[in-house]
């Protein structure tokens, strides 16, 4: 059973397989050689794993950041950050940062933030004298805030997996993105300050005025969608419906830039999404099952528990392994995969949840842009025209930033908790 | 013509998802006015959305094996020599072909025993055997998409590309 359900995943991914084949190729290995069971079981599973109404929200929020990121929204939330934040050193930079995690409550994925908000930052910092490598590895790490800030579609996933509220998985994301988010900010300036680049301008309150209405449409979206989910007024997947229509109307009959031919292609490139996602999530939906039925996490929890492991040790151990299967593994897949192994054995030593769920978002937002194989920084070198040897020696900072940030969200488990205590509508 | 026909099948595919996707989009949308406003709800508009969505997932990859736009780990694939990697993805599309071959058999006896007991869903009464033909269906396409893959890189034919596919 190892054989089919570790080696052969592992020598495939590594030769470079779909990931969906390394899945389905495990499970079709232990289903016809290891295992006594009906073969439909791989058709039962396989439907049941996404015939789900949570994940519903997944394509939704694809589209809506699809629809936004088509028009010239990005463009407006830059005016407006940079409009705010023009006066402090280091400003281009701060409004990459801020411009992502506004960005990050409208979307959720992070390789379009990095793409979309890069194409507008990038040209502007190279113009503005930023340093290259400061620029590649800022833009390329930036990304990884929307996977933490909500909407995040890792959260929806881990919420399926994990049998947890997405809406409390969403309240405990807002003070760890933002935390985040402050900490870059603060790097850039300093950065900033210490090799004399990115001198600010000054604030000037009518242009500030001029870009806040401009990008007004487009920050509304955050509201309704963040609003609506907090304030109880709709699930997850309802706010994912109700942002795509909103961000439909705004970019078709407020901003005029998107036709009905635009509507239309936007959705077929959400079905492209889809099918590359949502197949991975149907064989990694059979993995887990086989998983389950051959005791394997109840195992693993009997094991942890002889060791007497203390939670911190537990934390650790599992910060190491998923930094290192989100370099091979996409975040969603990670999730599917590791999910009903994990959540015993953090159960069993008393770790909530949806604070754990946190911790592995966070994690797995590392792997999108960590040296060697981390998804953003192919996006950045591909879309951007980036050198891959200027990212690598430019992401290693924020790298060491987000690890810094990580260990504070495992280790505080109250900067994920205070949101679902406060943000919350109550009853 | 063979090479067009998979384009031109794929398109149809693709849009007919894109428009039912957004029927879905409108159908959650109606619920959430109908609830807030008028105090109703669309029974069985879950049904009908998830139904969508489970097409977008294995049409969907179907349409994503055409493109060859599978997510992968590929950078390790890079550095190998280019005979080594011309035979890799003969092995990838014959793996492909057995394990589609594999999914599309018990998925078409379980589709097909739905039909015979003329099983339907909980509030629309919708035949089930239409959402689990779908799975059906998308492996089907994959399956003839791979043969039709092997049987181009064994006679050494180029590929065509596509927008945003990985160069071969």
């Amino acid at each position: 059973m190892t054989f089919a359900l570790v080696v052969v995943p592992v020598v495939l991914l590594l030769l470079g397989f779909p990931i969906f084949m390394v899945l389905l190729t495990g499970v079709t290995v232990a289903l016809v050689f290891f295992m006594h069971v009906p073969l439909v079981v791989m058709h039962q599973n396989l439907f049941g794993s996404v015939n789900a109404t949570p994940l519903l929200a997944v394509p939704f929020f694809i589209y809506a950041g699809e629809l936004m990121g088509r028009g010239s929204v990005a463009q407006r939330l830059v005016d407006f950050v940079q409009g705010g934040v023009g006066s402090v050193r280091g400003s281009l930079g701060v409004t990459a940062v801020g411009t992502s995690a506004i960005f990050g409550a409208i979307s959720g994925a992070s390789a379009a933030t990095v793409a979309t908000i890069g194409k507008v930052m990038v040209p502007a910092m190279r113009r503005a004298g930023y340093p290259e490598t400061f620029t590649a590895g800022l833009i390329t790490a930036v990304g990884a805030i929307d996977v933490i800030i909500p909407p995040s579609i890792p959260m929806i996933v881990y919420g399926a997996a994990a049998e947890e509220s997405v809406a409390r998985l969403y309240a405990a994301g807002v003070i760890p993105g933002l935390m985040i988010a402050a900490m870059l900010a603060a790097y850039v300036m300093w950065r900033a300050r210490r090799e004399n680049f990115g001198a600010g301008e000054r604030f000037d309150l009518r242009r500030f005025l001029r870009a806040a209405g401009r990008s007004l449409w487009a920050l509304g979206a955050p509201v309704i969608i963040l609003g609506g989910i907090y304030g109880g007024v709709f699930s997850p997947t309802e706010a994912a419906a109700v942002a795509c229509v909103y961000a439909g109307l705004v970019t078709t009959l407020v901003f005029r830039e998107l036709g009905w031919r635009d509507i239309v292609e936007a959705a077929a490139a959400t079905v492209m999404f889809t099918g590359q996602i949502l197949i991975i999530v149907a064989c990694a939906g059979v993995f887990a099952w086989l998983l389950t039925v051959n005791q394997v996490p109840a195992a693993v929890s009997a094991w942890l528990q002889s060791l007497n492991v203390s939670a911190w040790m537990l934390l650790l151990a599992i910060n190491i392994l998923l930094l290192a299967v989100g370099c091979f593994l996409d975040p969603l897949s990670a999730i599917l995969l590791l999910s009903p192994l994990l959540v015993p054995m953090v159960k069993s030593v008393g770790i909530d949840t949806v604070h754990f769920g946190i911790v592995v978002t966070v994690n797995l937002a590392i792997g999108l842009f960590h040296p060697p194989f981390g998804i953003n920084i192919f996006v950045a070198q591909t879309v951007l025209g980036l050198k891959l040897e200027t990212i690598y020696r430019g992401i290693i900072p924020f790298v060491i930033l987000y690890l810094i940030a990580l260990a504070l969200i495992t280790y505080i488990p109250d900067i994920s908790l205070i949101g679902v205590r406060y943000l919350l509508a109550r009853g | 013509m063979i090479e067009w026909t998979f384009d031109r099948v794929a398109r149809v595919i693709e849009l007919t998802l894109a428009l039912a996707f957004i029927l879905a989009i409108l159908l959650n949308f109606s619920n959430v006015v109908g609830r807030y406003l008028f105090g109703v709800s669309l029974l069985g508009s879950d049904e009908v959305q998830v139904f969508i969505m489970v097409g977008m997932t294995f049409l969907g990859a179907a349409i994503v094996t055409r493109r060859n736009q599978h997510l992968r780990m590929d950078v390790l694939l890079q550095f190998m020599p280019a005979p080594v990697r011309a035979v890799l993805r003969l092995a990838e599309q014959l793996l492909l072909a057995t394990l589609a071959c594999f999914v599309l058999t018990q998925s078409y006896f379980y589709a097909r025993q739905i039909f015979r007991i003329g099983r339907t869903s909980d509030m629309t009464g919708i035949p089930m055997w239409i959402p689990h033909g779908m799975v059906v269906l998308g492996f089907g396409l994959i399956l003839v998409i791979a043969v039709w893959r092997a049987v181009g890189i064994a006679r050494r034919t180029p590929e065509p590309i596509h927008d945003g596919e990985a160069k071969p």
